[in-house]
C-alpha cells in the first residue's frame, strides 16, 4: 500500500456537504434536466479525493498499530477479516455487471466499510487519530450519500438491507489484539481498494451518461470548417 | 535422557511401595491422600489452577497438612516444579493452588500431581507423605483451533522491565519459521518438534497499542502474531497534600507520574479513602480530587491516597487538621479611593471562611516595580488602608494577598490594582544652568525638574541688574528644557519657575555677568574609572554658596550635550557619572563656583578619559632637509587634543639598513613582524620636529612617527622610505652646473655666429677668395699665390708635347721645392699670351670635376674634401692647417687613379687634378699631388673605346698623357 500524507480538510468538507444535499435539492435535479452527469462527475471527484486523503489516514493508524503493518511490503494472510467486503472481483464478472449493480454494490460496500470505520475510531487511542478518522467517516457518509443520488437520478432503487445483516463491528472476546490488528490493516487496505474500483465505475457511468446533445453540437460547430 | 526418566521412574515406584508397606506395617495410615484432583488453564494470567480435597478426614477435623505439589512439563517425567503447600484442611474442604507459568500454557501439555503430609502436632507420629495423587494433565492445545501457526502469550499484558517468554505452537512442522519482535527477528529455543520459545528480558514501553511479535512461514503465506503490551511502572503519587479555602471543600493534589494507560489496560484510577470517617471516594482526575467535609465538624483527616492500575497498587498517606490547610481564596474588588497628591485609600474584600474568621491581609504598594510599602491588615470581609507618603503625580501598584489567621499555611493569590497620585505644584526648583556661547553673552538655561505633575511651561524672568527696571518675560512651553536668550554686556539675574496644572515651583535664580570671564584657570587632568570621573577641585575661599560642574556628553567633534552638576558649599570633589561615557573620548569638565550673587566663577578645567587608549592613528610626518647624513621629520599639524589617551610622546622607528647598527641615541627594537628597528623616544608631546642624523649616504631608510599614551602606541604598519644623497653630489652639482651654463653660453654663441662660422670654414659655394685655405697656403708655402679664375680659361689653345722617346720625367720627392720642379717642367706651347698678372709658374688651382668619373662620383659627390669610406673622422675636421688640406687633397687623388682600372672601364676620364708631370706612369703611385706650380683644368672628353682598352703599358699612359694634354689649359 502507497500510504503518504497529504488532504485539505475544508475544501473536502464543503465538497462533502454539497455532495450530501445533493439529492435533497429538487432544483438540481429537475431544473433544466441536466441528468445525471453532474452527480456522477461530482461522485467520481470525491472519490479520487477520498483515495488522497485516506492515504494519510492510513500512513498515521497504520504508524500506530506498528510494525510490520505499516512496512510497504507487509501482505498477510486475510485472517479474520472476512466479513469485510472484498473489493477484488474477476474482471469479467465486473465487465458483467450492469450499471445498476455496480452502484448498488459500491452503495453496500461503503456503508459496511463506514461501520467498520466508526468501530475503528472508537478504539483509536490519541484523540488526533480519533479526529482524523471522524472527519474520514463524514467524507465517507458523503460519499455515501453521493452515490445514492446517482442511483436516485438514474432511477435505481437503494438496497434495502435485510434485517439482521446490519454490519456490526464486535469484536469477539476470541479476537486477539494481534488479528484484531490485521483486520484494521485489511479494512483500509479494502477501502483503498474500494476506492480504486469506484473510481473506475464512476468514470464509466460518466463516459456512458454523457448526454447525445454535446455529440450534436461538436457535429453542427464541425460543419463550420 | 531417557535413562533418568526411567531410573526416577523406577525410583519413584520403588519409594511409592517401600511408602506403602510402611504405612501398612506402621498401621495407622492416615489415608489422608489428596483427591478429586482438577486442574483447569488460565491463559489470561497463564495459570494453573488446582482444587482438590481430603476426604479422610474425620468430621470437625481440623488438620494442618502439607501438600507437596509436582508439575511436569510436556511429560510426566519431565519435572519442571515442586512445592510444597501448607494449610489447614476440614473435612470434604476444597483447597486450591495456582500455579503461573512462565512457559505460556498453550505451548506446552502440563502434567501435575500431589501428596500430602499432616503437619500437625496433635498428630502423635506425623512425618511421612501420602501416596502420589495420579498425574493430572492440564493441555490448552485442545482448545486451540486448526490455524497453522499460534503464537503465545495472546495479549499479555506486562510491566515495563519484565521477562517475557514467547513461544509458538506450528501445526505444519516446518523448520522455516521465523518471529519477530517489532519487525526485528528473535531467535529462541526449540522446546518441541512443533514447540519454539523466545525469551524477551527487560521489555520496555513502546506504544499504547501494544509491542508486535509475530511468527510467519517463509514464503509460505502463513503468519501469527501476537500483541505484548508493556505498561509503565505505576509510580507513587508525589507533592499529595489536601487543603482548603472555605473548611467546607478539602482539594488535594499530587503528581501522578508518567501515564500506565494502555489500549490494553486504561489509566491508573486514583482513590481518596479517610481513615476516620471511612469514607472513600474514586478521583475522577489524575492529579486532584476533591473531598466533601461533613457537617459533624471533623477536624483531623487521615487521607490515603490509592493509585492502581492492573498490575501495580501504590499509595501515599497524609494526616492533618482541616484549620491549618487553610489557603484563602483571592481578594477581589481592590480599588483605590480618595486618591490626593500623597495620600490614597485602598479597599478590598475576601470570601469569609467559616464564621467569624479573621484573614490576615498583606497589602504592598509598588512603585517602578519595587515594593515600597508593605503593611498588615486584619479583616473578615472587608479591607481598608490608607496609604500615605506618596509622590504627586506617580504612577504605583497596589496589590493584596491574605492568609488565614488562626493558622497560617498559604497566601492567597495576589490581587493587584495601578493608579496614579493626583499633581502637585511643583516641590524644587527647576535646576537652571547656563551654556555662554559667545563673548557677548547668551546665556541658554537649561532645566532637570522634578515635578510634582506634568510640566506645562517654564516661565523666565530676566531681570538686567544693571537697569533693575527692565524684566523681561518669557514663557517656555514643555518640554522644551532650554531657551536662548540674547543679551548685552550688561550682567542679567534669571528667574525660572516651572509651572504644572496645579501650580509654579520655587525659582531658580542664576546671574550672568557681563564680564565675559575668559580668565585663565587651572588645567588639570582626571581620571576616569568604571564608575565615572572622579573631579575634585580646591575649595573656593570665601562666599562661595556652590558649586557647578559642567562637562559635555558627547565626544569633542561631536555638538556638546551640555551637563552639569551642582554641588553645595562644602563639597570638593564630586564622580560624574554618565552612560555615554566613552573609552578613548577626552571629556573636559569646568568647575564653577557659584557666589552670593548666584554668579558662576570659573575656577578649574579638568581633562581626562573614561579609559585612554593607544592612537589609532599616525601624524602625517613632513620629511625635509634630506642630506647624505641626515633629514628632518615634521608633524605640527598633529592635534594631541583629539587623541584617544593623553599623549604622552612620540616613538619614531628608523630602520638601519642591513648591518648598519643603531646611533647610540636610539634604541634597538624588534618590530611584531620579527624586524629590527631603531626607536627613539621623544617624551614631550609638543616636540613635533626631529632631526635624523649620522646617517650613511645613498642608502635606504624607513621611518614611522607614532604617538604613545599611557596604554600603547600607534600603529606601526606603513614605514616611509627615505633615500639619503650622494656625498660628493653636492659637490659635483657645484662644477657641473657652471659648466653646464658655460656650455650653453658657447653653444648659443655659435649658433649666433654660425653663418659667420660656415662661411669662414664650410662655404656652401667653395670660394677661393673667401677661404682661409688660400690666405694659409699663401702664408706658408708662396706668398705670391693667387686665384684662378676659370672665366679667364680660354680653352682654344692646344697643348703639344714634346716628348723624347725613352726618356721619362721624374718627379722625384716630395715636397721639392718649386725651383726644384723646373728642372723637370715639360715643354708647353703656349698659343695664347699670357695674362698681365701672370707670374710665372706658381702654385696653381686644380679643379676637378668628377661629373663623369663614376667611381669617384660614389664616394664624395662635388666634396671639397673628397672622403674615402675608410677614411678616419678625424680628416672631417676644418681645414685649419694645410697639412690636412694636402693629405685631403693626396687622398684624393689616389682615390682617383688608384680605382678606376683602365682595362675595366669602357669611358676612362682622367681627373683633371693629374698633376702636368703626371705622364710618367711611374710616378704616379709614389707621388702624390703637390700643389702644382700651374693650375690645370682638363676637358673631360670620352675616350674611345679601343684606347681604353688598351693594355697597361707605356703606350697606354703615353695616350694619356696625349689626352690629358689635349683638354690642358694654362695659363
Amino acid at each position: 500500500m502507497d500510504l503518504r500524507a497529504g488532504d485539505s480538510w475544508g475544501m473536502l468538507a464543503c465538497l462533502c456537504t454539497v455532495l450530501w444535499h445533493l439529492p435533497a435539492v429538487p432544483a438540481l435535479n429537475r431544473t433544466g434536466d441536466p441528468g445525471p452527469g453532474p452527480s456522477i462527475q461530482k461522485t467520481y471527484d470525491l472519490t479520487r479525493y477520498l483515495e488522497h486523503q485516506l492515504r494519510s489516514l492510513a500512513g498515521t493508524y497504520l504508524n500506530y498499530l506498528g510494525p510490520p503493518f505499516n512496512e510497504p511490503d507487509f501482505n498477510p494472510p486475510r485472517l479474520g477479516a472476512e466479513t469485510l467486503p472484498r473489493a477484488t472481483v474477476d474482471l469479467e464478472v465486473w465487465r458483467s455487471l450492469n450499471d445498476r449493480l455496480r452502484l448498488t454494490q459500491n452503495y453496500e460496500a461503503y456503508s459496511h466499510l463506514l461501520c467498520y470505520l466508526r468501530g475503528l475510531n472508537r478504539q483509536a487511542a490519541t484523540a488526533e487519530l480519533r479526529r482524523s478518522l471522524a472527519h474520514f467517516c463524514t467524507s465517507l457518509q458523503g460519499l455515501l450519500g453521493s452515490i445514492a443520488g446517482v442511483m436516485a437520478a438514474l432511477g435505481y432503487p437503494l438496497p434495502q438491507p435485510l434485517p439482521g445483516t446490519e454490519p456490526t463491528w464486535t469484536p469477539g472476546p476470541a479476537h486477539s489484539d494481534f488479528l484484531q490488528k490485521m483486520d484494521d490493516f485489511w479494512l483500509l487496505k479494502e477501502l483503498q481498494t474500494w476506492l480504486w474500483r469506484s473510481a473506475k465505475d464512476f468514470n464509466r457511468l460518466k463516459k456512458k451518461m454523457q448526454p447525445p446533445a454535446a455529440a450534436v453540437t461538436l457535429h453542427l460547430e464541425a460543419h463550420g470548417f | 535422557m531417557a535413562l533418568f526418566a526411567v531410573f526416577q521412574t523406577t525410583f519413584l515406584l520403588a519409594l511409592l511401595s517401600l511408602r506403602t508397606y510402611e504405612s501398612e506395617v506402621l498401621s495407622e495410615p492416615l489415608p489422608l491422600t489428596p483427591e478429586s484432583l482438577k486442574v483447569s488453564v488460565n491463559s489470561t494470567c497463564q495459570c494453573l489452577h488446582l482444587q482438590w480435597t481430603v476426604h479422610s478426614l474425620a468430621y470437625h477435623q481440623e488438620l494442618k497438612m502439607v501438600f507437596q505439589i509436582q508439575i511436569s512439563r510436556f511429560k510426566t517425567s519431565n519435572v519442571i516444579w515442586v512445592e510444597n503447600y501448607s494449610t489447614t484442611v476440614k473435612r470434604n474442604q476444597v483447597l486450591h493452588w495456582s500455579w503461573e507459568s512462565e512457559l505460556p500454557l498453550e505451548c506446552a501439555a502440563h502434567f501435575i500431581r500431589m501428596r500430602s503430609m499432616v503437619d500437625d502436632a496433635r498428630i502423635p507420629k506425623p512425618g511421612f507423605w501420602s501416596n502420589w495423587s495420579s498425574w493430572e494433565e492440564a493441555d490448552a492445545q485442545n482448545m486451540l483451533g486448526h490455524d497453522p501457526l499460534f503464537v503465545f502469550p495472546k495479549d499479555k499484558l506486562v510491566e515495563e522491565g519484565s521477562n517475557v517468554t514467547i513461544c509458538y505452537v506450528s501445526r505444519i512442522h516446518q523448520d522455516n519459521i521465523s518471529c519477530y519482535l517489532e519487525g526485528v527477528q528473535i531467535y529462541g529455543e526449540q522446546l518441541d518438534r512443533s514447540v519454539s520459545a523466545f525469551e524477551l528480558k527487560n521489555v520496555s514501553f513502546i506504544r499504547e497499542k501494544g509491542t508486535n511479535v509475530f511468527c510467519k512461514v517463509d514464503q509460505g503465506g502463513v503468519l501469527g502474531g501476537i500483541v505484548l503490551f508493556v505498561s509503565k511502572v505505576l509510580e507513587e503519587p508525589k507533592d499529595f497534600s489536601c487543603e482548603t479555602q472555605d473548611l467546607k471543600t478539602l482539594t488535594c493534589t499530587w503528581d501522578p507520574g508518567s501515564d500506565t494507560g494502555l489500549t490494553k489496560q486504561p489509566s491508573q484510577s486514583y482513590t481518596l479513602f479517610e481513615s476516620f470517617s471511612g469514607k472513600k471516594t474514586l478521583c475522577k482526575h489524575r492529579n486532584w480530587c476533591d473531598w466533601q467535609v461533613a457537617q459533624d465538624s471533623q477536624e483531623t483527616f487521615n487521607f490515603t491516597l490509592l493509585a492502581e492500575n492492573y498490575l501495580r497498587k501504590r499509595s501515599v498517606s497524609i494526616l492533618f487538621n482541616l484549620t491549618q490547610r487553610v489557603h484563602p481564596m483571592t481578594p477581589y474588588n481592590l480599588l483605590p479611593k480618595n486618591v490626593g497628591a500623597t495620600k490614597a485609600t485602598m479597599t478590598w474584600k475576601v470570601h469569609s471562611i467559616g464564621n467569624n474568621s479573621t484573614l490576615l491581609c498583606q497589602l504592598e504598594l509598588l512603585a517602578e516595580g519595587k515594593v515600597i510599602q508593605q503593611s498588615n491588615v486584619s479583616i473578615k470581609v472587608n479591607g481598608e488602608y490608607l496609604l500615605s507618603e506618596l509622590e504627586p503625580d506617580t504612577e504605583y501598584v497596589a496589590r493584596v494577598r491574605c492568609a488565614y489567621t488562626n493558622h497560617f499555611w498559604k497566601w492567597s493569590e495576589l490581587i493587584s490594582q495601578k493608579f496614579n497620585t493626583a499633581e502637585a505644584a511643583p516641590s524644587e526648583a527647576p535646576d537652571v544652568w547656563r551654556n555662554l556661547k559667545l563673548v557677548s553673552g547668551h546665556p541658554t538655561p537649561l532645566s532637570k525638574v522634578h515635578a510634582n505633575g506634568k510640566i506645562l511651561f517654564y516661565n523666565v524672568i530676566v531681570e538686567n541688574l544693571d537697569k533693575p527696571s527692565r524684566f523681561e518675560v518669557l514663557s517656555i512651553p514643555a518640554p522644551a528644557s532650554s531657551t536662548e536668550l540674547t543679551l548685552d554686556q550688561c550682567s542679567y539675574q534669571i528667574h525660572v519657575t516651572a509651572h504644572n496644572s496645579v501650580g509654579p515651583s520655587p525659582a531658580s535664580v542664576i546671574v550672568v555677568s557681563g564680564d565675559p570671564g575668559n580668565e585663565e584657570v587651572e588645567k588639570g587632568r582626571v581620571n576616569g574609572t568604571e564608575d565615572g570621573f572622579s573631579v575634585s577641585w580646591k575649595p573656593q575661599s570665601g562666599d562661595a554658596t556652590g558649586y557647578v560642574v559642567e562637562w559635555c556628553d558627547g565626544p569633542q567633534d561631536l555638538p556638546c550635550v551640555l551637563q552639569w552638576k551642582n554641588l553645595g558649599p562644602n563639597t570638593t570633589s564630586t564622580v560624574i557619572r554618565s552612560g555615554a561615557f566613552r573609552p578613548g573620548v577626552r571629556y573636559n569638565f569646568r568647575i564653577y563656583g557659584i557666589s552670593t550673587r548666584r554668579m558662576a566663577h570659573l575656577l578649574e578645567k579638568k581633562a581626562g578619559y573614561l579609559e585612554e587608549l593607544a592612537p589609532s592613528d599616525n601624524p602625517q610626518v613632513v620629511m625635509s632637509k634630506l642630506t647624505s647624513r641626515s633629514f628632518t621629520l615634521s608633524w605640527k599639524d598633529y592635534s594631541t587634543e583629539s587623541q584617544p589617551g593623553f599623549i604622552q610622546g612620540y616613538h619614531v622607528y628608523l630602520k638601519p639598513k642591513a648591518g648598519e647598527q643603531c646611533h647610540p641615541a636610539f634604541e634597538k627594537t624588534v618590530l611584531p613582524e620579527d624586524s629590527v628597528c631603531c626607536k627613539y623616544t621623544i617624551d614631550n608631546p609638543e616636540q613635533k620636529t626631529f632631526v635624523v642624523e649620522n646617517l650613511q649616504p645613498e642608502s635606504v631608510y624607513e621611518f614611522i612617527v607614532t604617538p604613545y599614551t599611557s596604554v600603547g602606541e600607534g600603529p606601526l604598519d606603513a614605514f616611509t622610505k627615505v633615500t639619503t644623497l650622494d656625498e660628493y653630489s653636492h659637490t659635483l652639482i657645484h662644477i657641473i652646473l657652471p659648466m653646464i651654463f658655460c656650455i650653453l653660453i658657447v653653444m648659443i654663441i655659435c649658433y649666433l655666429k654660425s653663418q659667420w662660422l660656415k662661411e669662414k670654414c664650410y662655404p656652401d659655394s667653395p670660394n677661393p677668395y673667401k677661404s682661409s685655405v688660400l690666405s694659409l697656403i699663401k702664408s706658408k708655402e708662396n706668398p705670391h699665390l693667387t686665384i684662378m679664375y676659370v672665366n679667364d680659361c680660354v680653352p682654344d689653345a692646344i697643348e703639344v708635347i714634346n716628348k723624347p722617346e725613352g726618356s721619362k720625367i721624374q718627379f722625384l720627392g716630395t715636397r721639392k721645392s718649386p725651383t726644384e720642379t723646373e728642372f723637370t717642367k715639360p715643354a708647353y706651347l703656349y698659343l695664347l699670351p699670357t695674362e698681365k698678372n701672370y707670374s710665372g709658374p706658381g702654385p696653381c688651382i686644380c679643379f676637378e670635376n668628377f661629373t663623369y668619373n663614376q667611381a669617384a662620383s660614389d664616394f664624395a659627390s662635388c666634396g671639397h674634401f673628397p672622403v674615402t669610406p675608410q677614411a678616419p673622422r678625424h680628416q672631417l675636421g676644418p681645414l685649419t692647417s694645410p697639412e690636412n688640406l694636402l693629405k685631403a687633397l693626396e687622398q684624393n687623388y689616389m682615390n682617383s687613379l688608384g680605382e678606376i682600372p683602365a682595362g675595366e672601364a669602357n669611358l676612362n676620364y682622367v681627373s683633371q687634378l693629374a698633376s702636368p708631370t703626371s705622364g710618367d706612369k711611374d710616378s704616379l703611385p709614389t707621388n702624390p699631388p703637390e700643389p702644382a706650380l700651374c693650375s690645370e683644368y682638363k676637358m673631360q672628353t670620352a675616350i674611345p673605346l679601343g684606347l681604353a682598352s688598351a693594355p697597361p703599358s707605356e703606350n697606354s699612359s703615353l695616350s694619356s698623357t696625349t689626352l690629358l694634354g689635349q683638354g690642358e689649359h694654362c695659363r
